[in-house]
């Protein structure tokens, strides 16, 4: 891995990271200049109606009079939250179960791992979340619960792979030799030699986590009282139809600059830990 | 213990794994059905009596054993908001679901892999960027945007206006272009985006083998090679996707396609289900769906040595 | 008894139907009308035919004994499988109805040899009984319960079929003799709902529940589909004989020419209707606009897209001129109205056993009343094109009081901040709102403007929560499961009175009955009780009054708007498709100008 990694050609691939990572500064821009910028809060109705873009309210305001801009940012905010927060523990789960897996391998707690992975794999996503949501009622975090409990497989079979690969180099059997207790080889040893794969991965999840919430919260599965990008979504195509754009054009935009920018993030780390795999 | 039979019993535990997850998720934790049936103000005892006949009261296991019956025999219940079988909305709904997605599906796929060759073949000059760099751009727009770009442009006096914005009257090949096509098209584009640089990364593992090199050396085609060398020995890896993605694009994917064209297929027949809690619905397409893609794995397995004798099933298990 | 006298008529009427469905089949084209609802019926059994869609289909492949008139108005009851109006005795409690012989249910296997047997007097009072059984959970019972004799006593000993009920019975073949309780002027009215609709014992007894999804009927139509995107209604060939006539239907030859050009005509008009369930309001603009329907109801979201700038209020409707050649309109006042009701049965926003905090909850419920902008509710979702009214008797209603105090309709904003005060209410204290609706983008976008009226008045915007659901039948079932204290409802009126509005808030018929603000006054009970059953007079206009300021008084519903459809319709179509209490009847006058012709597909 860490060969793959020096031998790489840098040259020719930090043209599109940059591009990635421009766009992602963009964005947080973006964000943060909507953040300080004073703007009426994203639940306040106003008779301002399909106001056109203005210094009070720079992305114009929806059917209600509410602020697009606000309610963009506040959206933003969620989307971030939740692809942070479920890339954070389902990556957690999906690191400590695919390093127990790997280094047991073929012994129980990996065939556990094992069994748990391809259970959760074959239930429906969209289902799950919904019938998750159903089981907790009233619970606010069930579709983040959801999500977690389903990302974090692939992760899983990702480390597990990593570790049995590793196992073998002579650098863990000698620090295993020396009498290294596993979990201090694991963490010491292991996991840092993973980190190009864990970093792809939890990237992926955030990824995925980000495109549910827009997709569930447009069918309206959403968190019922927040804002996102997929209810601006929803409320645009009935807009669209009158020549009223912006709701539809912000939520798009911010989402595609957040999604393509990290995939570009992504694909360049994947390329430098496996040429292969990404655009040369 | 002979691996066909190891196979077996690892699906056999995941069967019981997903069974079990659902049951717990959708009938122990499910709605408590006692209080709909019994209407306003019942009293306690006439609460009992009701939970004592739908088996609330019987033990934990017994119950998951009776839900596990039931599901074996194809008894699905009846559905909570309109009385129909369930078994009778699914015979009704997946062909439906079928005929949206499948053509779509197909099609997307097969396209995904002849760019991919282009891609390959062209790697590392501008066909090769232009198409994969697309396709990074691709996924990362939302299937939503995608379809209500496409349904706005296509379906709308604003737009061309071809197509019924939603809808589904199909009884002939006609009609089925008039409401399938514009589905279609979002989910060609999407699985284009999504298979292209997997396809992608797999020809190009290929074509690096000597055996390819070699035939290249010697002045082989393009068609040539890639039909007849590269293609073969990717079918595996190619089909294995295309099967296993099915039922999640079976459920998942057209959940929002349908109930964004209003097709009366699964995806908005669980769509209703879902904000209904319709449990005997949504419970029977999530177990069967998920017993669908255990039954295919275990399929797979076994099919696979027949068609690449490379593949040694004890090679898979560490 | 039953059965061979079954057998007998099945195999007399099987022969004569069995000639005429050889006359029939040789229709040459099919005339197929095409029209969008917006929500799809979750039950097809008539007990349940609790929405529009409902009862839209349950009118259509059910009989029922009136209907209304297809053009008169004000509305005016006409025999439907009746033969005439009912005889009525002097003290107005006895009801003596003939039906006409020689109504057949569709064929259907439920039947002996499939074939649909004849509709009797014992059809209707087992159709009647059937919705006092526990078993089948039935949704329109309260129709029929206090009005008619022995009804309830039969029901709570155990609603067995075997016994009578006395204020039901068959003293012929086709003749039903109905006793009410007390005299009811309004009683024939119930009798032309889709409650009131006739249903054969034998598809009950062969389906059980799944009879909600195969109906069996001896409407005009009957059912070849259906799913949540659309049903498809075909002629019912064991229609009686039953002719169109434009002066019967209270039309008159030069207003409606075209609709002239069907007299004599047998119904149904159309051989196939097809109903499609669009929800979403761009959608449905969409298919009518891309000739998928024929007719909708204009969604009142994009009125300012259909209308022309100079329609206002209650002055003529006129459309965009680049709409009138294609399409034709009709503006119709609501029968009925909306409003949002608090759940009186939750204690933290509705009745509580401690005095004190049954004051301060009247006090924020009349704050939140304050807090509510009808004028902005009505301009952005219905382009001002509603009445906003005050208390809960609406405009289409005879007993109106355009002089009601609108107090209770005037935005106050500061005058709810300072009453919450008063009351000891803070941010901290206030207590959580649960709104419930049916999912879609314009009650989300409602949502969303009572909680920013809410914010208004200093109510924190947590504080206020949606709970979705997928239809407005599973809205109204999930009333009494689920933990909403927020309730907006529409009323649509059964019958042209206004103790159809009034019964909103009578407190037997709390939820799952239609009082699902749970209010429960004894005073309004006795006042409603007494002036249900008066025929229109002054005593009465005074009583109603009172009704209404106890509803008003007691904050227990911000009321009210009443909306006006604008229905629009192709002018391929032959078709006046108002539903305001004639419901779906109009389906079996609709056809195409160009009959004959099937409608081309885009």
């Amino acid at each position: 891995m860490t060969a793959s990694l020096k031998s790489a050609k840098f040259s020719s691939r930090y043209k599109l990271p940059a591009l990635g990572t421009l766009i992602f500064i963009g964005f947080i821009g973006i964000l943060l200049t909507l953040a300080v910028y004073p703007l009426a809060e994203w639940q306040t109705i106003s008779p301002d109606r399909f106001a056109g873009i203005s210094l009070e309210h720079p992305l114009g305001t929806n059917a209600l009079g509410q602020d697009i801009a606000s309610r963009a940012e506040k959206a933003s905010w969620h989307s971030l939250r939740i692809g942070f927060l479920v890339a954070l523990c389902a990556g957690l789960l999906g690191v400590s179960l695919g390093l127990l897996s790997g280094w047991y391998a073929g012994r129980w707690p990996d065939t556990v791992i094992l069994w748990l992975t391809g259970v959760m794999e074959a239930i429906p996503f969209y289902l799950f979340v919904a019938a998750l949501a159903y089981a907790l009622r009233q619970f606010n975090w069930s579709m983040e619960l959801a999500m977690v409990i389903t990302f974090w497989t692939t992760m899983a079979r990702l480390i597990r792979a990593e570790v049995i690969r590793l196992k073998q180099r002579d650098f863990i059997l000698s620090a295993r030799a020396i009498g290294l207790s596993p979990g201090r080889t694991l963490t010491a040893h292991i996991l840092p030699n993973t980190l190009p794969v864990l970093l792809v991965q939890l990237s992926m999840i955030f990824i995925a986590a980000i495109k549910a919430e827009v997709i569930l919260s447009f069918l309206g599965l959403g968190n019922n009282s927040n804002i996102s990008w997929g209810q601006m979504i929803s409320e645009s195509t009935h807009e669209v139809i009158s020549g009223h754009y912006m709701n539809f054009v912000s939520a798009s935009i911010l989402l595609f600059m957040l999604i393509y920018s990290i995939s570009l993030i992504t694909d360049s780390l994947q390329t430098r830990s496996d040429p292969r795999q990404g655009i040369a | 213990m002979p691996i066909y039979l190891r196979k077996t019993l690892h699906s056999l535990s995941l069967l019981l794994g997903v069974t079990f997850i659902s049951f717990l998720l959708m009938v122990y934790f499910g709605p408590d059905r006692s209080y709909a049936i019994a209407g306003k103000n019942p009293d306690t005892a006439q609460l009992e009596e009701i939970r004592q006949q739908l088996g609330y009261d019987q033990p934990f296991l017994n119950r998951y054993f009776t839900y596990i019956k039931d599901l074996a025999s194809l008894n699905l219940g009846q559905s909570e908001s309109n009385g129909k079988p369930v078994s009778q909305l699914l015979a009704e709904t997946i062909p439906v679901s079928l005929m949206v997605l499948l053509p779509g599906f197909l099609v997307g796929n097969l396209l995904a892999l002849l760019l991919a060759m282009v891609a390959a073949w062209y790697r590392h000059s501008w066909p090769d960027r232009l198409l994969t760099n697309l396709s990074l751009a691709g996924v990362s727009v939302s299937f939503l945007i995608i379809i209500i770009l496409l349904s706005t442009w296509l379906c709308t006096p604003q737009g061309l206006n071809l197509f019924p914005s939603r809808g589904w009257r199909v009884d002939s090949l006609a009609s089925w272009f008039t409401y399938a096509t514009v589905p279609s098209l979002a989910l060609i584009i999407v699985t284009v985006f999504f298979n292209l640089r997997f396809y992608r990364a797999l020809l190009l593992d290929e074509m690096q083998q000597d055996y390819i090199r070699t035939a290249r050396a010697y002045g082989a085609g393009p068609f040539s090679i890639m039909f007849k060398e590269a293609l073969p020995n990717t079918l595996i890896p190619f089909l294995t996707r295309l099967l296993f993605s099915l039922p999640a694009i079976l459920v998942s994917g057209s959940l929002l396609l349908e109930s964004y064209f209003g097709i009366p297929g699964v995806g908005k027949v669980s769509f209703d289900a879902i904000f209904n809690a319709d449990q005997p619905v949504l419970n029977a397409i999530v177990s069967l769906s998920a017993i669908l893609v255990i039954v295919i794995a275990w399929l797979a397995d076994f099919i696979y040595p027949y068609l690449d004798p490379r593949i040694n099933l004890q090679a898979e298990t560490p | 008894m039953l059965p061979r006298t079954l057998c007998l008529i099945v195999l007399g009427t099987s022969l004569l139907w069995g000639c005429d469905k050889n006359a029939d089949s040789e229709a040459t084209t099919e005339v197929v009308f095409r029209h969008a609802l917006e929500d799809s019926p979750i039950s097809l059994d008539p007990a349940h035919a609790a929405t529009v869609s409902a009862k839209f289909l349950a009118v259509n492949l059910y009989d029922t004994l009136y209907r209304y008139k297809y053009l008169a108005r004000p509305y005016e009851l006409v025999p439907n499988l009746a033969t005439s109006l009912p005889q009525i005795s002097t003290d107005g409690l006895e009801y003596t109805i003939q039906i006409q012989a020689g109504t057949y249910f569709q064929d259907d296997p439920v039947f002996i040899n499939g074939s649909g047997r004849e509709v009797t007097a014992a059809d209707f009072i087992y159709s009647i009984k059937r919705q006092l059984d526990p078993q089948t959970r039935a949704q329109g019972a309260w129709l029929w319960v206090d009005n008619i004799a022995g009804l309830k006593a039969w029901s709570e000993a155990g609603a067995d079929y075997r016994l009578p009920v006395s204020g039901l019975q068959a003293p012929s073949r086709y003749a039903i003799k109905i006793t009410l309780n007390h005299a009811n002027p309004y009683f024939t009215h119930s009798l032309a709902q889709g409650f009131a609709a006739i249903v054969p014992v034998e598809a009950i007894s062969k389906w059980g529940r799944e009879f909600s999804s195969r109906p069996v009927g001896s409407g005009p139509f009957q059912l070849a589909s259906f799913n949540t995107s659309q049903a498809v209604l075909v002629r019912n060939k064991n229609y009686r004989e039953d002719f169109f006539s434009l002066e019967s239907e209270g039309g008159i030859q030069e207003n409606h020419p075209r609709l002239a050009s069907n007299n004599g005509q047998k119904l149904p008009l159309s051989d196939r209707i097809e109903l499609l369930f669009i929800k979403d309001d761009v959608a449905r603009w969409n298919a009518l606009e891309s000739d998928a329907v024929d007719s909708i109801l204009a969604p009142a979201t994009l009125l300012t897209q259909i209308l022309t700038t100079d329609s206002e209020a209650n002055t003529r409707f006129k459309l965009k001129p680049a709409l009138t050649e294609k399409y034709e309109l009709l503006a119709a006042r609501e029968a009925g109205f909306v409003r949002i009701n608090f759940n009186m049965d939750d204690a933290n926003i509705g009745y509580s056993t401690d005095p004190e905090r049954n004051q301060a909850n009247l006090a924020l419920r009349c704050a939140i009343r304050k807090s509510y902008n009808w004028k902005a509710r009505n301009q952005i979702f219905s382009q001002g094109s509603g009445q906003v009214f005050a208390g809960i008797i609406p405009p289409i209603v005879y007993e109106f009081d355009p002089e009601f105090s609108p107090e209770s309709i005037r935005h106050d904003p500061s005058g709810a901040r300072e009453l919450l005060r008063q009351h000891g209410w803070n941010a901290d204290n206030l207590p959580m709102l649960t709104y419930g609706y049916s999912v879609s983008v314009t009650q989300n976008q409602m949502f969303e403007q009572f909680r920013g009226f809410l914010i208004e008045i200093g109510y924190p915007a947590e504080k206020i929560q949606a709970r979705k659901f997928a239809n407005f039948g599973d809205f109204l079932r999930a009333l009494h499961e689920n933990n909403l204290n927020t309730i907006p409802s529409g009323w649509e009126m059964d019958y042209p009175d206004a103790s159809d509005t009034l019964q909103l808030y009578y407190g037997p018929n709390r939820t799952p009955g239609s009082n699902n603000a749970n209010f429960n006054n004894p005073e309004y009970d006795r006042l409603f009780r007494k002036a249900r059953y008066m025929p229109q007079s002054p005593e009465r206009t005074t009583t109603l009054a009172q009704l209404n300021q106890i509803v008003t008084d007691a904050c227990v519903t911000i009321s009210g708007l009443a909306r006006t459809r604008i229905f629009i319709w192709n002018k391929r179509a032959n078709v006046i498709p108002d539903r305001a209490f004639t419901g779906g009847y109009f389906l079996r006058f609709a056809t195409l100008n160009t009959a004959g012709n099937k409608p081309e597909s885009p």
